[in-house]
């Protein structure tokens, strides 16, 4: 049973602290593109100090969620998801594969449906991000969440975020025209339930009622 | 996935030079493949140069061209009024693969570096010529239903994945390049490879070159045309196989008509032979019988994906009916 | 003052929670100190791991804890002792034994996701490789008998009387390996409190049976563990039982003394929580020129895991669907190096359905007879494998129905002539039973000053709309507006209650709600003076009168005898309309029609939505869904959610749910007998079946893709 000391120094059973040492030599070269200090990027190389480090492994970001702008400083490789759920609470957006394949992470970025979990977040700078904790007005639902609860275009409710995301962005497109357009242009939204026909008819009220 | 510098470019020379920089940077545009391939450990940048405020947004009519900005999104191609009534088989092609989020976020020089969706490229501990070279390849004895019938190697039998660029194979696209020399254009047949001795090369593509546009010469095919893809579900997959029809018929005769198909090789496979046998033919089912006989010359199955040998030909065909509309 | 609630569409009651993104599943807490633990899979398929070297993991910035076999806590209910030797299953990070491909290794802990799952990548282990076994059909030789006494081959009259029959069929049916593949991944977060007690928010069917395993496993009291499991984003079988990850969540926050959230990948989802086994079974059935069953054996192999054994009821449908005078069946299971399967929508019931369903319909074609023609022929009116009569049996009325509403009529007796222009067009049926259960279950309701009520059970909702049903049900008996009702589940802390499966929750935890309300009113007329029966309560008013802010009780409920006297089943008959191309074998699914003898429905709304889910996961076992191993490597090569294929919105068409709807109070005082299973059973024989009438093409090999066809 080895059980490791939290505070050991780095290399000092002679593993070389790969990870972060290679990763922030890196940095040296970043000069010709960006706005850290030379300065900054030896202290940073040289493991003299760690929140320096951490401070650079970060990107600022400004964003607007749900109509609020946000300032804030992420690591490049955070996607959007875990960008929404795990550091800004907005657990509405679901992760159901983390890889495009699935469409429980829809949501709106600049009033496009898009998949959170392939977006990094970084890459939404000074977008507009609409989640379903965005999409009803205080208490007032959202016509399409009125239809799907009227129509039943759920069970389990985890892929209804990104089915009502979708369906919201697919009116606007103008892809719901007959039941079989809306079929195919809610076919990146997988559930699992099968509530497929419910979520069909939903769109179909909204649509009828012309309300989007 | 692996930490790594991120920075975000105004100008496409800015945006070469960054990535010259460094020997395992990345240009990062609409993010569906490349994040997805970071995530599974497959691609391990140490830069990701952010290429999406890079001015190569517009779709223009320039002397007899469409011109597609590299960074235009595949929605925005399939959706553009003047792709629709001009061509479109294209905006077909394009609507057939991924899903409409990823088609939002998708770009079009990206869709012509997706790389292959082969089982044995996607899981790491698993040999394949295309992540590791000389490390074999794992489809060949493998689970290889979905892979190719033409142009494989016995270094690679992995296919292209991408639905549009069967499309823009059969409209004669040309793809517009910028790199650390002069710029280029290559001809969308000769930009994808087939993998040979160097499966890990994807297409002529060099070193630190970024795709600027695509052009598509215009051609007389707004009517007979058609884009048909068969797979294990209605949306949401990959093509078992695909074919992108363009005809032009006058009094029931095949004037011009070009022919690719999907799923069948490394590269979107262009059925030139096929081409040379249908012009001048009047529009029959027999006809399309033979042509898609023809198509299949050379084709060579593996152990699961035999079916192909069938399946290709019987979708050229059903897709030659469409187009020409034999049937509706 | 019965309000007839029952039989309603009421709008589940957490609806509004659902679309707003307000409903909180069990990844999705703020929980202070959190950290997040990401596993590391083996890369072998056999053997023991002979070094891991987890340094430079450990270094990599926010990284908390590696833990593996080596420097893993002890879980006390993992250790043999005198009394108890080794108990099956899989004990994560107790040894080096590797059993199947990607069985964890190692818990990396770190401080965010992105450095748990980084880091995670860093770990790297030797090992020492022995030879291994995935082929299931090439180790068919390697099947055992399980266990116990349930799976013994089972003989009425004469066995393989088929064999003798003038008209017999004999072929073999292959259902691949399918994921239950939930949209919400499996998560757990656990965390220790000071005073020694252990606080789970974790994906579970039953609170109660996570309780009790978390307890067994650290050997706590079982009130020392807390299990939160209000919303759970599907599950379908694969949270019917406590997985070995779980307990890892609770040993690594006991480990670092923080709460930990372990969340699986959707590619470990096709390793880690189980799934429904591919199984290969033979059929011989044989009748008499006229259609009379003369015998039907039932032979089913099915894969298991060698470190443990998974067991289903494949077989045992061929015993008493219809009434053959001789009927015998066999089980056996083939124990290989993979994961081990768990009961999957309609398990074992729905694998043997195809099996047998195929088997009638490709007999009724031998014979030139009308399928349905032939099930009427063959009807059971009593249960012929237990001597008993049923509780109840509307399955002519579902074939009636279902044969009307599908169009029966315009099905072609000749396969493969029925044309749409290339299309080709086909109908079929399938049917199935499942049995109805009761379990034990408790339920605690509290009525309020202002006429409002609670009540609470510790049941779950995986989908079903549970609470919305429990609110009809409360409503119904109480005679007050569902509005003023609420139900809360899925707490450990709540009267006990049963796992959530079996298609048993409402006629369990429903007949519970029913009684505790009965108890209610009985004591309420108890307070003012009235008879016991007295139906005329003004709640409010007595509240009032008897100077009482509330009043509250607790009422356990369970089954009779009657289940001695009666076999109990729900029965159904799908119909399906399926066009193929000739040319690609592309399909389409034009139509299904789900009739369905389940007793009395309590929620019409959610009732059907359940049907229209069973049907849609039935489609997706005929058509899509197979998980695939690569048997060199022993690893999966389709397990994630781009190559596996679940159905998508365009694979699904209109699909009409019918409900026979006629109360079996045999069973319980509500008279529902359970609709989750049998909306998917029978499912994919009724398409396998359509599509041999829309081509002359017979696939016994699921799932029915295009290549097939052509």
């Amino acid at each position: 049973m080895s059980s490791k000391k939290p505070c050991t120094p780095p290399d000092s059973d002679g593993v070389p602290n790969k990870t972060r040492r290679d990763f922030l030599k890196k940095s040296s070269f970043l000069t010709a593109a960006a706005f850290v200090p030379v300065t900054v990027v030896n202290a940073a190389v040289n493991q003299w100090d760690e929140k320096l480090a951490s401070v650079f492994e970060k990107t600022s970001l400004h964003l607007e969620v749900n109509g609020v702008p946000l300032n804030l400083s992420v690591e490049p490789r955070t996607t959007l998801l875990d960008l929404l759920r795990e550091q800004l609470n907005l657990t509405g957006t679901k992760k159901g594969c983390d890889r495009g394949q699935c469409g429980a992470c829809t949501v709106h970025a600049d009033g496009l449906r898009i998949n959170s979990c392939l977006s990094l977040a970084v890459t939404n700078e000074g977008k507009k991000i609409t989640t379903i904790e965005g999409l009803s007005k205080g208490q007032e639902l959202h016509p399409m969440q009125e239809a799907f609860i009227k129509h039943d275009g759920f069970q389990c409710g985890y892929c209804t975020p990104g089915q009502i995301m979708s369906a919201v962005a697919l009116i606007k497109e103008g892809h719901a025209g007959s039941e079989m357009e809306i079929r195919e242009f809610m076919s990146g939204n997988i559930c699992r339930c099968g509530a497929y026909p419910n979520i069909v008819n939903a769109i179909q009220e909204v649509k009828k009622g012309g309300l989007s | 996935m692996n930490q790594f510098q991120y920075v975000r470019p105004a100008e496409t020379s800015g945006a070469i030079k960054s990535v010259a920089l460094d020997a395992n940077a990345h240009f990062l545009a609409g993010g569906t493949n490349l994040v997805d391939l970071m995530k599974m450990g497959i691609v391990t940048p140490e830069r990701l140069v952010d290429i999406n405020n890079l001015p190569l947004k517009k779709i223009e009519n320039i002397q007899g061209h469409l011109r597609i900005g590299a960074l235009v999104t595949n929605t925005q191609v399939a959706e553009n009024k003047f792709v629709k009534e001009n061509f479109p088989l294209l905006s077909m092609a394009i609507n057939a693969g991924a899903s409409p989020q990823l088609r939002n976020m998708a770009t079009t020089g990206g869709n012509l570096l997706q790389r292959t969706r082969c089982p044995y490229f996607f899981d790491t501990t698993m040999p394949c010529n295309k992540r590791v070279p000389g490390s074999g390849c794992g489809a060949l004895e493998g689970y290889n239903r979905m892979h190719a019938i033409f142009g494989a190697s016995d270094k690679c039998i992995a296919v292209n994945p991408s639905d549009m660029n069967v499309a823009l194979t059969a409209l004669n696209a040309f793809v517009h390049v910028s790199g650390p020399k002069a710029a280029r254009t290559i001809p969308f047949a000769d930009f994808h490879r087939l993998p040979g001795d160097h499966p890990e090369q994807d297409t002529t593509l060099q070193k630190n070159e970024l795709i600027t546009s695509i052009d598509i010469p215009t051609a007389p095919f707004s009517k007979n045309v058609h884009y048909l893809k068969v797979r294990d579900r209605s949306s949401y997959a990959f093509a078992l196989v695909s074919a992108a029809v363009a005809l032009h018929i006058e009094n029931n005769t095949i004037k011009d008509v070009r022919l690719a198909m999907g799923g069948v090789a490394h590269k979107p496979w262009r059925l030139t032979a096929t081409e040379t046998f249908l012009k001048g033919k009047t529009v029959s089912e027999d006809t399309f019988k033979q042509a898609a006989q023809i198509a299949m010359e050379g084709a060579k199955a593996y152990e699961h994906n035999k079916f192909k040998l069938k399946l290709a030909p019987n979708t050229l065909i059903q897709a030659l009916k469409t187009a020409s509309g034999l049937t509706v | 003052m019965k309000k007839d609630a029952i039989g309603d569409s009421l709008s589940r009651v957490d609806g509004r929670l659902k679309v707003t993104g307000g409903a909180k599943y069990s990844g999705e807490f703020k929980i202070t100190g959190l950290t997040y633990g990401v596993l590391v899979p083996a890369t072998i398929t056999n053997g023991t791991i002979a070094s891991i070297d987890t340094k430079v993991a450990e270094r990599a910035p926010g990284v908390i804890k590696v833990i593996t076999y080596l420097n893993a806590a002890k879980v006390p209910g993992y250790q043999p002792n005198e009394s108890k030797p080794a108990s099956k299953g899989l004990k994560l990070f107790n040894d080096n034994k590797i059993y199947f491909n990607q069985q964890p290794i190692a818990l990396v802990i770190a401080d965010t996701f992105e450095r748990a799952t980084y880091a995670a990548s860093l770990v790297t282990a030797t090992y020492q490789k022995e030879p291994f076994k995935t082929n299931f059909q090439k180790n068919i030789d390697n099947s055992v008998v399980p266990q116990g006494g349930n799976y013994k081959d089972y003989i009425r009259g004469e066995a393989d009387a088929y064999k003798n029959a003038p008209v017999k069929i004999e072929q073999a049916y292959l259902l691949p390996s399918e994921m239950h593949n939930p949209m919400e991944l499996h998560v757990t977060t656990a965390f220790w409190n000071a005073d020694g007690k252990l606080t789970v928010f974790t994906k579970s069917q039953g609170v109660i049976s996570s309780q009790k395993a978390l307890a067994n496993a650290f050997k706590i009291e079982q009130s020392t563990v807390q299990i939160n499991s209000r919303f759970v984003g599907g599950a379908f079988g694969s949270s019917l039982r406590t997985w070995p990850h779980e307990i890892a969540a609770a040993q690594a926050a006991k480990m670092i003394n923080r709460p930990v959230r372990l969340t699986l990948t959707r590619e470990q989802m096709f390793t880690l929580v189980g799934y429904r086994p591919q199984t290969i079974q033979k059929m011989g059935i044989g009748a008499t020129p006229d259609g009379q069953l003369i015998g039907i054996t039932h032979e089913s192999h099915s894969q298991s895991a060698v470190y443990e054994e998974f067991t289903e009821r494949s077989v045992n449908v061929s015993r008493f669907l219809y009434a053959s005078p001789n009927a015998n069946t066999r089980y056996k299971v083939v124990p290989l190096h993979v994961g081990v399967p768990a009961p999957m929508r309609g398990p074992g019931e729905a694998t043997g359905a195809f099996a047998l369903e195929c088997a009638l319909d490709e007999l009724a074609y031998a014979l030139n007879m009308d399928p349905i023609a032939l099930r009427l022929k063959n009807y059971a009116d009593a249960d012929p494998e237990k001597n008993l009569p049923w509780s109840s049996k509307y399955l002519r009325e579902c074939y009636q129905k279902g044969a009307d509403k599908i169009g029966w009529e315009k099905r072609s007796s000749k396969p493969g002539t029925n044309r749409e222009g290339d299309w080709l067009v086909g109908y079929g049926i399938g049917c199935g039973a499942f049995g109805a259960y009761r379990n034990k279950a408790q339920a605690y309701i509290k009525l309020l000053a202002d006429g409002s009520v609670n009540i609470k059970s510790a049941t779950s909702d995986i989908g079903p709309g549970t609470g919305t049903s429990m609110v009809l049900i409360a409503a119904d008996i109480l005679g007050i507006p569902a509005e003023k009702i609420t139900f809360d589940l899925g707490d450990s802390s709540l009267p006990e209650a049963p796992t959530q499966g079996g298609s048993a929750t409402v006629s369990s935890v429903g007949s519970a709600v029913h009684d505790v309300c009965l108890a209610l009113k009985k004591k309420l007329n108890t307070l003012t003076g009235k008879p016991e029966n007295n139906e005329d309560l003004d709640y409010v008013k007595i509240l009032k009168q008897q100077n009482l802010p509330f009043i509250e009780l607790t009422q356990g409920s369970e089954g009779t005898d009657e289940a001695k006297k009666y076999s109990m089943y729900s029965f159904s008959a799908h119909f399906v309309e399926v066009h193929v191309h000739a040319l690609t074998g592309a399909w389409r699914i034009k139509k299904v029609v789900a009739v369905v003898d389940a007793g009395k429905i309590v929620n019409n709304k959610t009732a059907s939505s359940q049907m229209i889910g069973g049907a849609v996961g039935g489609i997706g076992m005929a058509m899509t869904e197979e998980a695939i191993i690569d048997d060199r490597f022993g690893r999966l090569v389709n397990g994630n959610f781009a190559d596996y294929h679940v159905p998508v919105n365009a694979d699904i068409p209109q699909i009409e749910a019918i409900f026979i709807n006629k109360p079996d109070m045999h069973i319980n005082p509500l008279g529902t007998k359970g609709i989750g299973e049998i909306s998917l059973i029978g499912v994919a024989p009724a398409i396998a079946n359509a599509v041999y009438n829309a081509t002359g093409k017979r696939i016994r090999e699921l799932p029915i893709t295009p290549d097939k066809l052509i």
